[in-house]
């Protein structure tokens, strides 16, 4: 509420004085009807959930019965349980490194199929088609290719001259990044088919102008399509990072947790503590410190935005 | 301000289902008690999961409906993976089948400390009967055990004579198992490997629990299965036994290294005999002589009655029923602990609760069963505990057990550090 009275100044004009609480409320009323089938399900299937959710963050609950209301002790616990610290460093790992490598790489693949050329669409089908392929598919030939001894990747390693490659999934060090390759190998078309059209949307008059001022095509990239790119580049990082903290199919599938806890992320504590340990509400206080991990990172975004709009 | 006053409404409804959702569970006092009327029952529900590939249940209410034409025992599917989460779900609800089964052990304690659970006690119940006590807490019995799986050691025949080396015989300990396994290895010259244990912690955690003096999960105490970790390692690291990281990343299945004659020996549960005979008829699995031997020991002093290990599973009543539907529910359970049911189970290949004499021969009638003395006496003979004890906190001690296991069997870290981590774990977040 606070921002729309923030807002409210920079509006254009008032509308004419007559009919307007009339018209208003038309309006209103048919906007309503239009997003109403979505907000229902919105409503039932999310939003009465959520709000549960923090309800039983503050309750024991084994699924049966009554929840018993025990104030922050859930709170209390997350302090000083190891491994829900292990948790929560390993999924800021995975996100540290899955959100650089996945923007890179699919802005990369967006600006080498925005050339006209032969066959375009295929090459962009291609890139597109891990995202839309099972994450069990995935997550099995993955796991096939990451093999220490008879997988590809590690035969193509020790024909490089690499004498001791890593272990991939089944070691505590390269567990987190032999996920993280898969799953950028798996985004990245999504992303790159946001930058597409985001790179699409640049008008061609700026590159011309840059080229008459003398900028090379380094430089036309980090003054002409980096800055146009923004709007596009704001809206894949905050997805991205959501996406990043809310891991779970693919280590789970892959890997999971292991070896030992070396890949165990928080939606995956999550799940382990609710549906596993039956221990709900321990899992929903633990479900509600990621709602507030994601939901502030978002915000911080924003205002960085807000700030560099200025 | 409508934006307001709609967020107002959806919360005022979410708290509303809120508190509807939490005081569902209260009026479960249902059915119990003897004054129900079975006559007045046509029908009763049973839980099951995968009904298409896994008959038991079919056969158990085939097998009362013969005996009482008047009562329809009729099954209700579940997925088999998910289960449990969708029984709680479905008990939590309220539209839950009038009885269930147990598919995990591990589980029963949430159901039965849930309240989810009519007390059977008063069915009679033969001594003959195993995995009762399982089921039982404070005096009374929750469950009645239809099947009591066992682990068995399985051993390729054909690979034996291969290799020049004499069968199991009954007396064997581990050590005497990890030592023909590198026979076995090196005799065959990499046509198959000793053995193969597969990637569950069970298949060495579950041999620990039961047969170690000093085992006791629930203490958190763990060093004795510092041991037994160093005995598996050293086995991988002999090339003996295929290694921990070969299995997951190559998602390796227990059935195609038995059966397609990769490894010679095999530690497996006892359900594996129906799967390798199946297997054996589609061409899935490769056609050799096999046997099973009791399960290999600590040492030699319980060779008499070999210790082995497996959950019971068996089927409880959900408290919701009426009273007419227990009464015909507890006689349909009553059904299950008998011999007919357990004939009836071992005629398909199931290790019903019941292994005396008649169910054994039953078991040993099926066409392709190993019928050496050895495999009988390993069917017949064994004291078998459960895999786990019925606690609280069982599930979150073997979540942490299971962590420990992938690390050091993929050699992240020694058995002693390993163990020794996951007892500080046990420690701060279960114990402590």
């Amino acid at each position: 509420m606070a921002t729309t009275a923030v807002d409210a100044p920079a509006a254009p004009a008032p509308p004419p004085r007559r009919n307007r609480s009339r018209l208003t409320l038309r309006n209103t009323f048919i906007g309503w009807t239009f997003i109403l089938p979505n907000f229902i399900g919105f409503a039932v299937l999310t939003l009465v959930p959520v709000i549960t959710l923090f309800y039983l963050a503050f309750t024991s609950w084994n699924a049966f019965g009554q929840a018993n209301w025990i104030g922050l002790e859930n709170f209390q616990r997350l302090l000083t349980d190891g491994t829900f610290h292990t948790a929560l460093i390993n999924t800021g790992y995975y996100a540290v490194l899955h959100i650089p490598l996945t923007l890179a790489v699919s802005l990369g693949l967006a600006l080498l199929l925005n050339h006209k050329m032969r066959g375009i669409a295929f090459f962009r089908t291609v890139a597109f088609f891990p995202y839309i392929t099972s994450i069990v598919a995935i997550a099995v030939v993955w796991n096939m290719l990451f093999s220490p001894d008879s997988g590809p990747i590690n035969q193509f390693l020790m024909a490089l001259g690499i004498d001791n490659p890593p272990g991939w999934t089944t070691s505590a060090t390269w567990s987190m990044p032999a996920v993280v390759l898969t799953s950028v190998w798996r985004e990245m078309g999504y992303y790159m088919l946001l930058f597409l059209a985001g790179l699409q949307a640049i008008p061609r008059e700026l590159y011309e102008a840059a080229r008459v001022d003398g900028a090379h095509a380094i430089q036309r990239f980090w003054n002409v399509t980096v800055p146009s790119l923004r709007p596009t580049t704001f809206f894949v990082t905050v997805i991205l990072t959501i996406q990043s903290f809310k891991v779970l199919d693919l280590i789970l599938v892959m890997t999971d947790g292991g070896p030992g806890t070396s890949t165990l992320v928080l939606a995956q504590y999550i799940y382990r503590k609710g549906f596993e340990e039956n221990d709900f509400g321990y899992a929903s206080a633990v479900a509600v410190v990621l709602f507030f991990i994601c939901l502030g990172l978002t915000v911080v975004q924003f205002l960085l935005n807000k700030r560099k709009e200025v | 301000m409508k934006r307001t006053m709609l967020t107002g409404a959806a919360a005022l409804a979410a708290a509303a289902l809120t508190l509807t959702a939490c005081s569902g569970g209260d009026d479960t006092a249902g059915g119990g008690g003897d004054t129900g009327d079975a006559s007045n029952v046509d029908t009763i529900t049973l839980a099951g999961w995968s009904l298409a590939t896994t008959p038991e249940f079919q056969v158990l209410a085939d097998a009362y409906n013969e005996q009482n034409p008047d009562v329809t025992v009729e099954l209700q599917e579940y997925d088999a993976t998910e289960y449990d989460t969708q029984m709680i779900a479905d008990l939590a609800a309220g539209s839950a089948p009038d009885m269930y089964v147990l598919k995990n052990l591990k589980n029963f304690v949430t159901y039965e400390d849930g309240g989810q659970l009519l007390d059977l006690s008063d069915i009679e119940v033969s001594d003959e009967v195993n995995g009762v006590d399982a089921y039982t807490v404070d005096g009374a019995t929750y469950a009645i055990p239809y099947r009591q799986d066992a682990w068995y050691l399985y051993y390729n025949k054909d690979l034996f004579d291969q290799a020049g080396i004499d069968y199991p015989d009954g007396s064997w300990t581990w050590d005497d198992y990890a030592a023909t396994a590198e026979e076995l290895t090196e005799a065959l010259g990499g046509d198959a490997l000793g053995t193969y244990q597969h990637s569950w912690q069970s298949t060495l955690q579950g041999f620990a629990n039961a047969q170690d003096p000093d085992a006791d999960v629930l203490s958190g105490e763990w060093e004795y299965l510092v041991p037994w970790y160093e005995r598996i390692v050293e086995l991988q690291d002999a090339g003996a036994q295929m290694d921990f990281g070969a299995v997951t990343t190559n998602s390796v299945t227990y059935q195609s290294q038995f059966g397609t004659q990769q490894a010679a020996m095999m530690p497996m549960g006892s359900w594996y005999v129906a799967t390798l005979l199946a297997q054996q008829d589609s061409g899935d699995a490769e056609e050799f002589n096999w046997g099973f031997a009791p399960a290999p020991q600590l040492d030699a002093s319980t060779t008499e009655n070999p210790v082995t290990f497996a959950d019971p599973t068996g089927i409880g009543i959900n408290p919701a029923v009426d009273a007419d539907v227990a009464a015909a529910a507890k006689d349909f359970l009553a059904f299950v602990a008998s011999e007919d049911a357990a004939s009836a189970l071992a005629e398909i290949g199931i290790t019903p609760a019941i292994t005396n004499d008649g169910v054994t021969e039953t078991y040993f009638s099926i066409e392709g069963v190993p019928t050496d003395e050895l495999s009988q006496f390993a069917f017949s003979t064994h004291d078998v505990r459960p895999e786990n004890p019925v606690s609280a906190d069982t599930a979150t001690l073997q979540n942490i057990l299971s962590d420990a296991h992938s690390a050091i069997l993929s050699g992240t870290v020694s058995p002693a550090d390993g163990i020794a981590e996951a007892m500080d774990r046990a420690q701060s977040e279960v114990l402590g």
